[in-house]
C-alpha cells in the first residue's frame, strides 16, 4: 500500500481487527454471556496491538499533521452522531414496546439483551468512526 | 462558498523538489502535500506559511483566495 499514509493504514488495520473481532461476536456466538463480552473486549485489545505493531514496524514515515487530527475529529463527529442516534431510537423502541405490554422489565433475561443491544451500539459507532476517517482520506478530506 | 487555489505544483516543479522533500520541510505527510496541490485541502494558516516559506516565495504567489465558481 504505497500510498497510504500512517494513519490510513492504522485505520484499515483497526476497521479489519473491528469487523473480525465484533463480527464473530454478534454474528457467530449466541450472546449468552457477560464472559463473552470481556472476552470480545480482550480479543479487539489484543488484535489491535498486534496490528499497530506490525504497521508501525514497517512503516518508516509515521508523520501526523494536522489533516489527520482534522479527520479524526469528523470520525469522531460521525461515532458521536450514531451513538445519539441509536441511543434515541433504542429509547423509542423500548419505550413502544413496554407501552404495548411486549416486555416485562423484571425479567432477568431482559438485562442480557440490554448489555447486548448497549455493545451493538458502540461497536455499530466505533465501526462508523473508523469507516468514516477512511471516506474522508480517501476523498482526499 | 469560498476556495483556496495554489501554485504548489509549478513551484516545486521549478525547483525540481519532490512532494516528500517539500512534505519533509513542511512536516505534514506526502499525502497531505498532494491533498493541498490538488485543492481538495486547505491548509492553516501556519502550513500554508511553511509551505511558501519551504518553496522560497510569498503567501500570495503560492496560495490565492477565489470565490468558487471562478475558476
Amino acid at each position: 500500500m504505497p500510498t497510504l499514509s500512517y494513519r490510513e493504514k492504522s485505520l484499515y488495520a483497526s476497521l479489519i481487527a473491528e469487523i473480525l473481532v465484533y463480527g464473530s461476536y454478534f454474528f457467530l456466538h449466541r450472546q449468552n454471556s457477560i464472559n463473552k463480552v470481556a472476552g470480545m473486549i480482550v480479543a479487539i485489545i489484543a488484535l489491535q496491538i498486534v496490528l499497530q505493531l506490525i504497521i508501525a514496524l514497517v512503516t518508516r514515515n509515521r508523520v501526523t499533521d494536522e489533516r489527520d487530527r482534522l479527520i479524526e475529529l469528523r470520525g469522531y463527529r460521525a461515532g458521536y452522531l450514531t451513538v445519539c442516534g441509536l441511543m434515541v431510537l433504542g429509547l423509542a423502541m423500548l419505550w413502544f414496546h413496554a407501552e404495548a405490554g411486549n416486555i416485562n422489565l423484571e425479567n432477568h433475561r431482559v438485562g442480557l439483551h440490554f448489555l447486548s443491544a448497549f455493545f451493538s451500539i458502540l461497536v455499530i459507532a466505533d465501526i462508523t468512526k473508523t469507516a468514516a476517517q477512511i471516506v474522508s482520506y480517501r476523498r482526499a478530506l | 462558498m469560498a476556495s483556496i487555489r495554489n501554485q504548489i505544483r509549478e513551484l516545486r516543479a521549478a525547483q525540481s523538489m519532490t512532494q516528500q522533500d517539500l512534505a519533509d520541510q513542511v512536516g505534514v505527510t506526502r499525502q497531505t502535500v498532494i491533498a493541498i496541490e490538488q485543492d481538495k485541502y486547505s491548509p492553516s494558516l501556519e502550513t500554508a506559511f511553511k509551505v511558501a516559506l519551504a518553496l522560497g516565495v510569498s503567501l500570495e504567489q503560492c496560495f490565492q483566495y477565489e470565490p468558487r465558481g471562478k475558476r
